[in-house]
């Protein structure tokens, strides 16, 4: 038990200063959200035309990062994928959201048979490899980013919905479900508007982390050749065209790969921050009783 | 024996540096109780870790000393105090469901203290402990020592931390709130056991709590302490009969009496003052009634007639009681409903049974057939009750007797098994949830934990306005005036409807949660609890508001409540509940003057009290210590 100052100050909550972390990972995933929506604009040169005079030139003046085999600007093409891969990445993240969160709050607060079912459900996704999940959808029909997409989505159900339905069966006891109960509000409005909302904190931190792992899955079935397909600019996809050139142009490779690793850390730093930042508001909130 | 002299803690916090306590001056004689008494956030607490040097890290002590037998464990290195906790301090917390390592048997936890001070082996510590455990009255103490904590009921745990704490022989025991997560029967015997053990070892004890009435039956002195500060210390009895400083006759007038019922309970106004910046003037003034111009001045504590007291005027107020301050408004004639009692029942129910299965009991075949029996608890058995219009009828029981159960069946938040409810004339059991519309509009709750009960993503005004609009109660343009007449009936300023709950107090928040079940204008409120986890002087203003809105509303209670002296404050007639079982029921003064059940006699005798005889004859309280 903390001792008792926490009582002395009822009136203002106090504000925290923002964890570094969240800087960092604001101004890393904010720079090149940027960069990529901007990317038609700024990008020096055009991302997809062919000139095989200017193949396999290292980083240069004129081509910052050096151009690929077919004589493009690995920075333009590196600008556009941006918007490829973060916006597959958060397709997939909203998909998961959309399908394992409503999974989640249906089982944390009927529990009994539905949590049973929905949760044994989720065991069944989660025992699929999720590489064989895309292979198997994309073998059948012909590969997409969208349906890599929607593929990495159907993945991550099972972490969002467990995630959901713990917070859920905390929530689901506290007294002011109760009390939308004694005002016969429907099951719906509680789920969406008494519970949704004091879940938001925990769900959104996951969630951007499951970004990441998103991009990372999504940018691995296309390094397989399952998701954007030639001459698109998606990261994996220019990494695994350029794994034949490593030993004589090692940038066409490098720059994709570096932009992915500064991607992912940026968003885990977003992530992590916005734990510290938002969790223990809700503990402080909700564990006082 | 201890000494704490001009002591000053702060405590750095996200919203700045806080003073918990500010030179407070202590001493502990040798063999006598020394009580710390006061409300949440008087720093009560942080006197006991900083005795025990346990004070936590964002803890800074800018002044003062705390001399146990002329050492100064502030000074102290960690070890040496380290082995002072050990052998010549013992340490009772508050919680004995937390304390207690679960994975742990009772004896090795007893004795553990043994082998790591006392260089005792592990069996000769178990040995002892049994001992130990004996002396605390548990009955079959070896049983017990092999027990682990799950099996014990709470007072059993208290009565193992105790032992534990005695383990050692220490000379000094320090108890933070040790009876407040007890009932009150096991409150009584746990009192006696510390009294026995005082007298038995010539211990010196520093005891903790926010109880008056415990205070009374095991102190020899008392320090009162407001905001970090004492204002006022001096002999029990003195004290508690004869308070000097305002903020000890408020924190008295404030305490509802069985037996001497009053229209109001006098309640303190206000809160305290803001603890970054502490005020120069009196600490109290803002909540002063007697307040003059010297109040602005400093205050410092004065001997007045063999005690200390921290005001001005102290002399002048010796006689003066508290104000109870008579709401203007709320002192109508009652309305025709309260007088009606003979009319049809607002709430009526009949053999309502309620019982849950805990576990499944041991293999065993029935024919051939492989059955395991339901291992049940009955929390609701067999209750008829009536409520009539305006009618408050109390609901008294320790934990576990089914009191909040009930309430709920009625509501129909816990589905009965058997039985009838009838609320406002129609018969609400047996029906489909879409078909009790009209009895969720009747009948509200207001729950105990005002923390938990308001969603703390909603602002004041969309908590109240929801279900004005959930039932249509007003057009959609008139809400937000709804909303300000509701704020205005539990009195709350009308700019707090855009505040969140964590903007608010914990009073005004149990405000809010009172306006919400008013807001369909019901006929009849379940109140569970609805001052339990409120200090004494909020507890009296908002047990005031709701006998001040049963008058002008007309609206019935079943007031839930193990604080009987609260009960027996506002209820017209008791119902005491004992093992899912109402034992006894009538008019409250009845009860609580003449009671006829053994339980509720039991039950009565013992309540801690700030009033009648001083001290109860201890008796050698042992429980049936069959572990369960």
């Amino acid at each position: 038990m903390s001792p008792e100052p926490a009582a002395a100050t009822p009136a203002k909550p106090p504000r925290k200063p923002m964890p570094l972390q969240l800087k960092a990972g604001l101004a890393i995933t904010g720079t090149i959200l940027l960069l990529g929506l901007l990317a038609p604009w700024i990008a020096p040169h055009p991302w997809d035309t062919i000139s095989m005079r200017t193949r396999f030139l290292a980083p240069n003046a004129t081509y910052w990062l050096g151009t690929d085999e077919y004589g493009r600007d690995v920075l333009s093409r590196l600008l556009m994928g941006a918007r490829l891969s973060i916006g597959m990445g958060v397709a997939a993240t909203l998909f998961s959201l959309a399908i394992g969160v409503p999974m989640g709050l249906a089982a944390g607060y009927f529990r009994g048979w539905v949590d049973e079912a929905l949760m044994r459900l989720a065991d069944v996704l989660m025992a699929i490899p999720p590489i064989m999940l895309g292979l198997l959808v994309l073998a059948v029909t012909p590969p997409a980013l969208w349906k890599t997409a929607l593929a990495v989505g159907f993945v991550y159900i099972p972490p969002i919905a467990r995630l959901a339905r713990s917070v859920t069966l905390t929530l689901a006891n506290e007294e002011f479900v109760q009390a939308a109960k004694a005002r016969a509000e429907s099951t719906s409005y509680i789920l969406f508007r008494e519970i949704l909302p004091n879940a938001w904190p925990p769900l959104i931190v996951e969630a951007s982390l499951r970004v990441t792992y998103a991009i990372l899955l999504g940018s691995a079935l296309s390094f397989l050749g399952l998701g954007a397909q030639p001459p698109s600019s998606d990261w994996g996809l220019m990494i695994s065209e350029a794994r034949s050139f490593l030993d004589r142009a090692p940038w066409i490779a490098l720059a994709p790969g570096l932009a992915m690793c500064l991607l992912v850390i940026g968003i885990n730093l977003l992530g992590d921050g916005a734990r510290e930042r938002l969790d223990p508001r809700l503990k402080a909130r909700l564990g006082k009783a | 024996m201890l000494i704490i002299d001009d002591l000053t803690v702060r405590y750095r916090t996200a919203g700045g540096e806080i003073e918990a306590l500010s030179s407070v001056s202590l001493k502990a004689r040798r063999g006598s109780t020394l009580a710390l008494v006061g409300e949440s956030g008087s720093g009560k607490s942080t006197i006991a870790l900083a005795a025990m040097g346990l004070l936590p890290a964002e803890a800074s002590v800018p002044s003062g000393r705390i001399l146990f037998d002329g050492a100064d464990i502030l000074t102290m290195g960690a070890e040496a105090r380290r082995q002072l906790r050990g052998s010549r301090i013992g340490l009772v917390f508050q919680d004995p469901f937390s304390v207690l390592n679960p994975s742990l048997r009772i004896g090795d936890q007893v004795g553990e203290g043994l082998v790591h001070h006392r260089s005792f082996t592990p069996d000769a510590a178990f040995e002892r402990a049994i001992a130990l455990l004996d002396e605390v009255g548990i009955v079959n103490p070896e049983a017990v020592a092999k027990a682990y904590p799950h099996e014990l009921s709470g007072g059993m745990r208290q009565r193992a931390l105790i032992a534990g704490a005695l383990a050692s022989e220490p000379e000094l025991l320090i108890l933070d709130e040790p009876t407040t997560a007890l009932d009150v029967t096991i409150e009584a015997q746990i009192l006696d056991l510390l009294e026995n053990l005082r007298a038995r070892r010539g211990l010196t004890m520093l005891f903790i709590s926010h109880n008056l009435g415990v205070v009374r039956r095991i102190a020899d002195e008392v320090a009162v302490l407001y905001a970090g500060q004492i204002v006022e210390q001096g002999a029990t009895e003195d004290v508690l009969q004869r308070p000097a400083h305002p903020y000890s006759k408020g924190l008295l007038a404030a305490i509802p009496r069985i037996g001497r019922k009053t229209a109001r309970l006098a309640a303190i106004p206000g809160r305290l003052p803001d603890l970054r910046q502490p005020p120069a003037s009196c600490r109290f003034v803002s909540r002063c009634p007697f307040a003059t111009d010297d109040s602005q001045a400093p205050q410092s504590l004065r001997d007045i007639g063999g005690r200390l007291v921290r005001c001005s005027s102290a002399e002048a107020l010796r006689e003066t009681p508290w104000p109870v301050q008579a709401e203007a408004d709320a002192v109508g004639s009652p309305s025709p409903a309260t007088q009606a009692v003979t009319a049809e029942p607002v709430v009526s129910v009949e053999h309502l049974t309620k019982s849950f299965v805990l576990g499944r009991g041991k293999l065993r075949f029935e024919g051939w057939r492989p059955v395991r029996d339901a291992i049940r608890i009955r929390p609701v058995d067999d209750i008829s009750l009536t409520i009539a219009p305006g009618e408050v009828v109390g609901l008294v029981g320790e934990s576990g007797s089914g009191k909040t159960t009930l309430g709920r069946t009625i509501l129909r938040l816990i589905e009965a098994d058997s039985g009838v409810i009838r609320i406002g004339g129609e018969t609400v059991s047996g029906q489909p949830p879409s078909a009790l519309e009209a009895m969720r509009r009747t009948a509200q709750i207001v729950f105990q934990n005002p923390d938990s009960s308001l969603n703390p993503r909603k602002t004041i005004r969309e908590l109240l306005g929801r279900p004005i609009a959930r039932f249509g109660l007003a057009p959609a343009a008139d809400i937000p005036r709804r909303v300000d007449e509701l704020l205005d009936l539990v009195r709350l300023p009308v700019h707090y409807a855009d505040r969140y709950p964590h903007q608010m107090s914990g009073g005004e928040k149990q405000r809010v949660g009172i306006a919400r079940a008013l807001a369909t204008q019901p006929r009849f409120i379940v109140c569970d609890e609805p001052v339990s986890a409120l200090d004494v002087s909020v507890q009296a203003a908002i047990v005031n508001l709701l006998a001040d809105l049963k008058d002008r509303l007309g609206v019935a209670y079943l007031f839930i409540s193990h604080d009987i002296s609260v009960v027996a404050h506002l209820a017209d007639r008791v119902a005491v509940m004992h093992h899912g079982k109402i034992v006894e029921v009538g008019p409250a003064d009845t009860i609580m003057s003449a009671p006829s059940h053994p339980y509720t006699i039991r039950l009565l005798s013992a309540v801690p009290r700030v009033d009648g005889p001083p001290h109860a004859q201890p008796r050698a309280g042992r429980e049936a210590a069959v572990p369960a």
